[in-house]
């Protein structure tokens, strides 16, 4: 399009950006990923305009099945898993563009005739030879989808790839799978998903730290006391006992979401929004994280308890896990980050399966008053304020603060301040995967984490698990509904802290 | 109620929910004044219940009433929402009738009831009466004022009032607002469209006239318009040429309204049309 200069008929139109037109290649169409996240985001982006006039989707996976049976399925998906009202209108634009391939995955031939299949496409909805594969399937899977997509890529059009984690399994695997792709896709085509840095909340801890001057000059270790990171889920492993055995909590959770919160917690201001102004201050922090001795890791597994008022089994008891497995479902951990702004002050952090309740949190605890006049809270003490991001649920932050209670005499209380997402904006918070749906289409990486991050994450893993080895603690050790392992509290109670009441 | 204290006593006992300790969460984004004349009373309070759930805030609604009685009246109406797990955010609707000579003066009536610190908008329905006391008072005290010139007679004159009010105070008109489809599409006709001589425009007076203002203030030259009258904009012709219909489906009343308080700043993309759709 022709700029303002050229054409003054655009100056100071609200042009949305809408994405060039493409192919969207789905491996591992018959997947959970595919009929909760992608294709309920793909409808939504259709329900507001958001995807390219001339669009079309390939899913390919093992099952057989027809076009008409895969939209079906899809349709069905959308009903069940969408956010917004379920239009005709929309869904059939969307549905013209679908196909369903049966391949597999280690076959070359298949993929000759996906490649045929998705050329066709091309030249019927003149997408131009764009396109975006989407890796839904398992990381030994990926190896030949990309020597093979690769192998067949056309001159014409763009390429990009997207990579849903785990990005391999440790530091060594990383390197290798990232080598696979190196050969035929440049980091820039590269788009590894971490869903979490779609969220809306996690998106606005940088405008709050950024596009507020109040925050940034006490964001760091003179006034905050520590920061306390959970992410908690009270599902168990949802029948996925073959992935989870080999990846428990730290490979699942902490190695990427947890220690993105982190790096968007600590991290020094970007210069600017761009993909790699913001990755190059990420990495930063990941690369300043200071290994953790063994005594500052907690693990735990959950045994027999009750969530939500039901008795649930131990993570041994569920369907495909070993009864003698030593796989964590719990990790705590005290973290330090060795730069100026962070020295000695601990980022606690936590996360796991089966506890009370779903939350993601970031909480900023900081320094407590040095001297309160008022005799009463001798007792009691006066409680340090604490800055709450809520990533899930109940989107927003809130702020403690010790107020005066009505009456006579000087009685303080802690009382919050909250931001409520669906308070103040009740326009529906999109789901991560269309915004990086979309940013992906439009080739912004911004949201999506580069190679140097993943490595770093892997290394501060390996250095962890290495410790692992050598101890077999006596699991389970925590039951199902409780906040994890007794030996996690005492983390925090030996710096004479404790983790938040919830 | 007829007072400003009743209404605020009122609205601080309402916000409190009946029996629990906690009072609901007041939500304070922008307080949205509305100007409503008799003849708009129905359509605006059908816009108004679609908005109050988009932009929680407090909503003013002033009702003039110049021939009864000298006096002010008022009721105050909380909204509650739900959002979150045991957590509601209320929005406040505070109605003030306003009879014989205080409907001359009602920018004091809603500079105590503003919320401190937050925009200000001000939605008049109807055209205007540029020059009068009520208008020229309320538009001192809020940050942007919205209008629909398809609610004005006598266009593109009625334009005129207008323009001398721009240098004090943001102006969105949802006329305009509903061209937003067709202007990126006929954008997109450049540079075919650069010498435009003359547009055919199907839609409403305003649209009309403010689509071939801001044709002839982008591209500065003559355009000349014909208008072929509809209730919405449904074609548009180029020297003969029928444009391409734009994507998309055409945004409903609340929908353009929610955006234009999404909106702060003056718009002078907007501000050059409506000066070059003056005769």
């Amino acid at each position: 399009m022709a700029t303002t200069q050229e054409n003054p008929l655009l100056e100071g139109l609200q042009i949305r950006r809408t994405p060039d037109p493409c192919i969207l290649v789905i491996f591992g169409a018959s997947g959970d990923l595919t009929k909760r996240k992608i294709f309920p985001a793909l409808y939504s982006l259709a329900y507001r305009h958001l995807l390219p006039e001339r669009f079309a989707v390939v899913g390919i996976a093992r099952t057989e099945e027809t076009d008409d049976d895969f939209r079906e399925r899809m349709k069905e998906a959308v009903q069940q898993f969408g956010r917004d009202e379920f239009r005709d209108d929309v869904w059939d634009g969307l549905a013209d563009g679908i196909r369903y391939l049966a391949a597999d995955f280690s076959d070359a031939k298949g993929l000759d005739h996906l490649v045929d299949v998705v050329n066709e496409l091309d030249d019927e909805r003149e997408t131009g030879g764009n396109r975006v594969y989407y890796l839904a399937i398992p990381p030994s899977a990926f190896e030949t989808v990309v020597d093979s997509m690769g192998k067949r890529r056309k001159s014409e059009g763009w390429r990009r790839l997207i990579v849903e984690k785990p990005f391999g399994h440790d530091l060594e695997s990383a390197r290798h799978l990232n080598g696979v792709i190196e050969k035929y896709f440049d980091e820039h085509e590269v788009f590894r998903i971490d869903h979490y840095l779609g969220k809306e909340t996690v998106q606005n801890m940088l405008a709050l730290r950024f596009a507020n001057g109040i925050f940034e000059p006490i964001w760091n270790r003179q006034f905050v006391d520590h920061v306390q990171i959970t992410v908690a889920e009270s599902m168990g492993i949802e029948g996925r006992a073959a992935y989870y055995e080999q990846a428990g909590a730290i490979r699942d959770i902490f190695q990427n979401h947890l220690l993105q919160l982190l790096a968007i917690t600590a991290m020094e201001p970007p210069i600017d929004f761009t993909a790699d102004s913001v990755r190059n201050e990420k990495v930063k922090v990941l690369r300043a994280m200071h290994t953790p001795g063994p005594k500052s890791v907690v693990r735990g597994q959950y045994g027999l308890g009750y969530v939500e008022g039901e008795e649930v089994l131990g993570y041994r008891e569920e369907e495909g896990v070993d009864p003698q497995s030593m796989t964590e479902t719990y990790v705590a951990a005290k973290l330090y980050v060795d730069n100026w702004r962070w020295a000695d002050t601990p980022f606690y952090v936590r996360m796991g399966k089966r506890l009370p309740r779903r939350e993601t949190t970031i909480a900023i605890e900081f320094k407590r008053a040095p001297h309160p006049p008022f005799e009463e809270l001798a007792a009691e003490g006066l409680r340090p304020n604490v800055l709450l991001v809520n990533v899930q649920p109940d989107e927003g932050v809130s702020l403690a603060i010790g107020a005066k209670v009505p009456g006579q005499g000087m009685t303080i209380r802690t009382v919050h301040m909250d931001f409520l997402y669906g308070g103040a904006f009740r326009t529906g918070l999109p789901e991560a995967y269309e915004r990086l749906i979309l940013d992906a289409m439009l080739g912004d990486a911004t949201l999506f984490t580069r190679i140097d991050e993943v490595l770093e994450q892997w290394s501060l893993v390996d250095a962890i698990v290495a410790a692992w080895v050598r101890d077999r603690p006596g699991f389970p050790n925590y039951p199902a509904g409780t906040w994890g392992p007794p030996s996690a509290d005492e983390l925090l109670k030996r710096d004479g802290r404790s983790w938040r009441r919830h | 109620m007829t007072s400003i204290r009743d209404i605020e006593r009122e609205l601080s006992s309402l916000r409190t929910e009946p029996g629990a300790e906690t009072p609901y969460q007041r939500t304070s984004v922008m307080t949205h004044t509305a100007w409503v004349p008799p003849e708009w009373v129905e359509a605006a309070e059908d816009v108004l219940s679609l908005l109050a759930e988009r932009h929680p805030s407090r909503t003013v609604v002033l009702f003039p009433q110049p021939d009864e009685e000298e006096g002010i009246e008022g009721d105050v109406e909380v909204d509650v929402y739900p959002v979150g797990e045991g957590r509601a955010i209320c929005t406040e609707t505070i109605r003030v009738r306003l009879k014989g000579k205080r409907a001359s003066a009602p920018a004091s009536v809603v500079q105590s009831l503003l919320l401190p610190d937050l925009p200000a908008f001000l939605r008049w329905r109807g055209l205007p009466p540029f020059g009068a006391p009520e208008f020229e008072g309320l538009i001192d005290v809020v940050d942007r004022l919205v209008v629909d010139s398809t609610e004005w007679p006598d266009l593109p004159e009625s334009y005129r009032g207008l323009t001398e009010i721009f240098d004090r105070v943001a102006v969105s008109d949802i006329a305009w607002a509903r061209t937003s489809r067709w202007r990126p599409m006929l954008a997109s006709l450049w540079p075919n469209i650069a010498g435009v001589q003359r547009i055919r425009v199907q839609g409403t007076a305003a649209q009309a006239h403010l689509l071939a203002g801001w044709l002839r203030s982008r591209l500065k030259h003559a355009v000349e318009l014909e208008h072929d009258p509809s209730d919405r904009l449904v074609g548009v012709e180029i020297d003969g040429e029928p444009a391409p219909f734009p994507p998309g489906d055409p945004p409903s009343g609340a929908d353009v309204l929610s955006e234009e308080l999404d909106t702060f700043g003056r718009d002078r993309i907007y501000e050059d049309a409506v000066r070059a759709a003056l005769p």
